[in-house]
């Protein structure tokens, strides 16, 4: 009997170790679930929320981080069984989807205060007129690059007026310094696609997004150029030239020349680059196109607390606080722009061009906005990809691509 | 052997609670949930599933992609099955020597089988890299130049196999080593009497005496193969241009990355349909080969 | 020992050796990647063995993260489940190793099936079903699922039919129960195969990423491999802290089966996978 006895009592210890949750006082509880101060700016966020909790002291926030990878199964699973946490993150590739489907509450903006928060960003989490998200911060993508490099090849650095003829020109001669070392990285996925088809006139989809338009001239050009980086000049390095490295890794080890990628790499390029780098407005094609990219804390409709989550999202989004530590921290561009927020952003420096970031702002695009993106973007990189090792060309492609998808999606 | 007789219909229903009724909320029910998933477009995140009827599984009857993911899953099978069993013979046998020290090679060939998947992925990942990998430089080192075995369609999945390898070998080895130390030694000195070689004592006597467990071997590596997913997630996405994908990615992809949970259940069923075949399939042929005392 | 003995040994050693050379080549690896610091992780040409040798990784992983607390939460999750699946399946694979009933082959071949069917399937049902009960974010949630293993059922039944009857009979005339017959004679009878599961449960548990991931949501509950998995980032993955994480993480596993291994090996071989 003896052994039963201290079986039953470890399993029991196991239990009641852990089965305590208890709630402190009588302050609202609230559950925010996000990714994005994962991986170095989880100190930011607590001091986000301790500047919130001061200004209401009746609220409680239980902040949980989860890593990029896992976190949208994760709120899948946890929305489908009923227990999506009271505010959460989402991204605008996503937020569609949860605003369709009914899984976020309406956000009543004559209630709270945005009126700081930038125009494009707000508009971007709106499903009709109705507010169902506040966007915290945005991004855009910027051209980087190594200016060791660049001083070694013996040429001018990027300006903001650089097309991709320049580009190319310059990533040749630094792609000549040595067998290691490459010019450019733009990787080749359906994001880059749309915006680099942008650039040369073309798009993705017809205007009122009814129809793909995937093989119009414009875009197989586009593809072309994109493609001939990698296969022709190579300048870009191909997949088994990268050999699993990502091109962040790449530019990090001193080894690429320019790279086209978003300004929340910034933080990290400021802690590990040991070379002087800076920024200018990513060069186009015919015209200039960037990324615009955005988060935004969304309310679940299934929330007890709606208000108390409305209030904390409000203050993640609009408040000149939250942004300032924002700002100071280099994590990404707040919403709320206001004169200081922008002085303390263009303060951290490297990169010391951060005027780049602002000038961006006039040439940014988005997805097409449809609720199968997600499925869409991986079956157009499937032709892409196959273009890239030369089993199509860049027309094939785009025309089998066109077919497919058309057909898939109608 | 005789079976007891009195009557213990009390402590049968006792024992068998705790398992039963773990089957039922754990397995059962999660199943046919699957199974009426499978006959609705459910998108997770949106509120109650949709019947649709049979629709899920004739468009992935209707599509290109189920036949080629079940022709890597099959390609894969080809590789892997052969290799693990016949490199954890060799093993076993070796182990089965008696040779001193030998203790220590089998606590160390275990390492891997230790190591967690997520670990031992990004480890091979980075080791499999064309151009700066470990692998591709050890070869550099003897004159030979490694392919792009993560990025080279045709070296993909070989990857995936030889990964695979390397992480189950010690357990299976162990398992077949198990096996053969439960043959009885004299055995084999009556072989040696009668002038048997090594050959013909491997052949007609090791065998068939541990048939029995390269049998559960078989069905173990089998079921593992149809479920092969996390080595395949870290280490190609199911890249490049397809050729690892597997029906577990799929799976996890269609439920998860693209929201369509109904597709994903009628994709297991049809998962679950092929397990349960070729299980049965190998448990008629075992009569054929597999050898009971 | 004769000439040709230890020609066999030398040989049997040499081809062992290499094959773990082998297949420790990426162990060696992922420990000189956790000594290296960031920026010699893409050093080319490759340093095999880092030039400066950085504790960082690990100074990392033991002090940055809230490691201890989640080496306590995966120890606790781990014994748990580990009792709990063995407990369980020893009652079944009794009563299906030693006695008679209506639907014994039926149940015992439904109880084989469900190990076919993938956890990405049932994972939502399941959520559901354990948010129903009230268990999620609590260990119990967590270790919950362990109480059915088919394996261990398998495993144990095989062994079980092994043990001889009289044994049973005898305790019965003594006027024993059959609970107490389980505790007196099958479970010290059973302490080979319930070591081997004890190994095999304790080495999946422990590595197990899903449930806990699922189901945790208090980041005080957080077990080692959800922890770890979080260096694993969007853009970036820090290698020498992750490859740091793991090695720790796999120090307990590591010792238990080192001590286990013996007794491991004997379960298999007198479980007689058959």
């Amino acid at each position: 009997m003896k052994k039963l006895t201290v079986f039953i009592l470890l399993v029991f210890m196991v239990f009641t170790i852990t089965a305590c949750n208890k709630d402190d006082d009588g302050r609202i509880q609230i559950d925010f679930l996000n990714f994005s101060s994962n991986g170095g700016q989880e100190e930011t966020l607590a001091a986000m929320i301790e500047a919130f909790e001061t200004e209401n002291p009746d609220i409680k926030v239980n902040v949980e981080t989860l890593g990029y990878d896992d976190y949208f199964t994760q709120l899948a699973i946890r929305v489908a069984g009923n227990q999506a946490p009271d505010v959460y993150e989402l991204n605008i590739e996503n937020f569609k989807a949860y605003a369709d489907k009914g899984a976020l509450s309406e956000i009543d903006t004559t209630k709270i205060d945005v009126s700081q928060v930038h125009e494009t960003t707000l508009e971007a989490f709106q499903i009709g007129s109705k507010q169902y998200g506040l966007p915290t911060k945005f991004s855009n993508v910027v051209l980087i690059y190594n200016k060791d490099l660049f001083d070694e090849a013996g040429i001018d650095y990027p300006t903001n007026d650089w097309t991709w003829d320049e580009e190319l020109e310059a990533a040749q001669a630094i792609r000549a310094l040595g067998d290691g070392i490459f010019g450019v990285s733009r990787p080749i996925q359906t994001h880059e696609f749309y915006k680099t088809v942008v650039q040369n006139g073309g798009s993705m989809m017809n205007v009122d997004q009814t129809e793909f338009t995937l093989n119009s001239v414009e875009n197989i050009e586009a593809l072309g150029m994109m493609i001939d980086r990698i296969n022709e000049t190579n300048v870009t390095p191909n997949a088994e030239q990268l050999g699993g490295m990502g091109d962040w890794d790449l530019f990090l080890s001193g080894r690429l020349g320019m790279i086209v990628t978003g300004i929340w790499a910034f933080s990290t390029f400021a802690d590990e680059a040991d070379f002087d780098w800076d920024i200018v407005v990513e060069p186009g094609i015919k015209t200039k196109a960037t990324h615009f990219f955005s988060d935004a804390v969304v309310v679940s409709s299934k929330s007890k607390q709606q208000e108390a989550g409305a209030k904390f999202a409000a203050f993640l989004s609009g408040s000149e606080e939250a942004a300032l530590l924002r700002a100071d921290a280099n994590w990404d561009l707040p919403v709320a722009l206001t004169d200081e927020v922008v002085d303390t952003y263009k303060s951290i420096t490297p990169p010391l061009n951060k005027q780049a970031v602002f000038d961006s702002l006039d040439y940014l695009v988005t997805p097409p906005s449809l609720e199968r993106f997600n499925e869409i973007a991986d079956d157009l990189k499937s032709y892409l990809d196959r273009a890239i090792a030369k089993e199509l060309t860049a027309k094939e492609a785009l025309d089998q691509a066109q077919a497919f998808i058309s057909s898939k999606y109608e | 052997m005789k079976k007891l007789h009195k009557n213990f219909k009390f402590y049968i229903i006792i024992f068998l609670i705790p398992c039963s009724i773990g089957y039922l909320i754990f397995s059962l029910l999660p199943m046919i949930s699957a199974l009426y998933l499978s006959f609705t477009s459910w998108d997770v995140i949106g509120g109650t599933p949709n019947f649709i009827g049979a629709e899920n599984y004739q468009n992935i009857f209707d599509g290109d992609e189920f036949y080629r993911v079940m022709g890597n899953t099959f390609k894969f099978i080809i590789l892997y099955i052969p290799g693990i069993i016949i490199s954890s013979f060799l093993v076993a046998i070796l182990f089965d020597t008696k040779v001193k020290g030998v203790t220590g090679f089998r606590i160390l060939l275990f390492i891997p089988v230790l190591t967690s998947w997520v670990a031992g992925s990004i480890i091979w990942k980075s080791a499999l890299n064309g151009q700066y990998g470990l692998i591709n430089n050890i070869l550099g080192l003897i004159g030979i130049e490694g392919p792009g075995w993560l990025t080279d369609t045709k070296w993909s999945m070989v990857s995936v196999v030889l990964v695979s390898i390397w992480k189950d070998l010690g357990f299976f080895s162990l398992i077949i080593f198990g096996g053969l130390r439960g043959i009885d030694k004299t055995v084999y000195e009556a072989a040696e009497i009668d002038g048997a070689n090594s050959f013909q004592t491997l052949r007609r006597i090791t065998l068939p005496l541990v048939s029995p467990t390269l049998f559960f071997v078989l069905i173990t590596t089998m079921i593992n193969s149809f479920q092969l997913f996390p080595q395949v997630m870290v280490m190609t996405g199911g890249g490049p241009l397809g050729s690892t994908q597997v029906i577990v990615e799929r799976i996890y992809t269609y439920g998860f990355k693209y929201f369509n949970m109904g597709y994903a259940a009628a994709l297991s069923m049809i998962l679950l349909i092929v397990i349960v075949s070729i299980t049965i399939i190998q448990l008629i042929l075992q009569k054929k080969w597999v050898f009971y005392e | 020992m004769n000439k040709k003995l230890k020609l066999k040994s030398l040989s049997v050693i040499a081809i062992l050796f290499l094959i773990t050379a082998v297949s420790l080549v990426p162990f060696l690896w992922m420990i000189s990647t956790s000594l290296k610091n960031s920026s010699a992780l893409m050093a080319v040409p490759i340093e095999w063995i880092p030039k400066k040798v950085s504790f960082d990784s690990f100074v990392k992983v033991l002090k940055e993260l809230p490691f201890l607390k989640s080496l306590m939460n995966s120890v606790a999750i781990t014994l748990g489940s580990t009792i709990l699946t063995l407990v369980s399946s020893s009652l079944a694979a009794f009563i299906f190793a030693k006695f008679e009933f209506k639907f014994k082959n039926l149940i015992f071949i439904l109880f084989l099936a469900s190990m076919m069917v993938p956890i990405q399937v049932t994972g939502i049902p399941i959520f559901i079903i354990l948010t129903k009960l009230g268990l999620n974010n609590s260990f119990i949630g967590v270790i919950a699922p362990s109480i059915f293993n088919v394996f261990a059922i398998f495993l144990l039944r095989q062994y079980m039919k092994n043990i001889s009857n009289e044994f049973i009979e005898a305790a019965l005339i003594d006027g024993a129960n059959l609970f107490q017959v389980y505790l007196k004679i099958i479970v010290p009878m059973s302490l080979v195969p319930l070591t081997t599961l004890f190994v095999i449960n304790f080495m999946s548990y422990w590595n197990d990423y899903f449930w806990p991931l699922i189901i945790l949501t208090d980041p005080n509950k957080v077990t080692l491999p959800v922890l770890l998995s979080k260096l694993n980032t969007q853009y970036a993955t820090e290698y020498n802290t992750l490859m740091a994480g793991s090695l720790v993480s796999m120090t307990p596993i590591l010792v238990v089966y080192t001590f286990a291994q013996k007794y491991f090996i004997r379960g298999i071989q007198e479980g007689g996978i058959k």
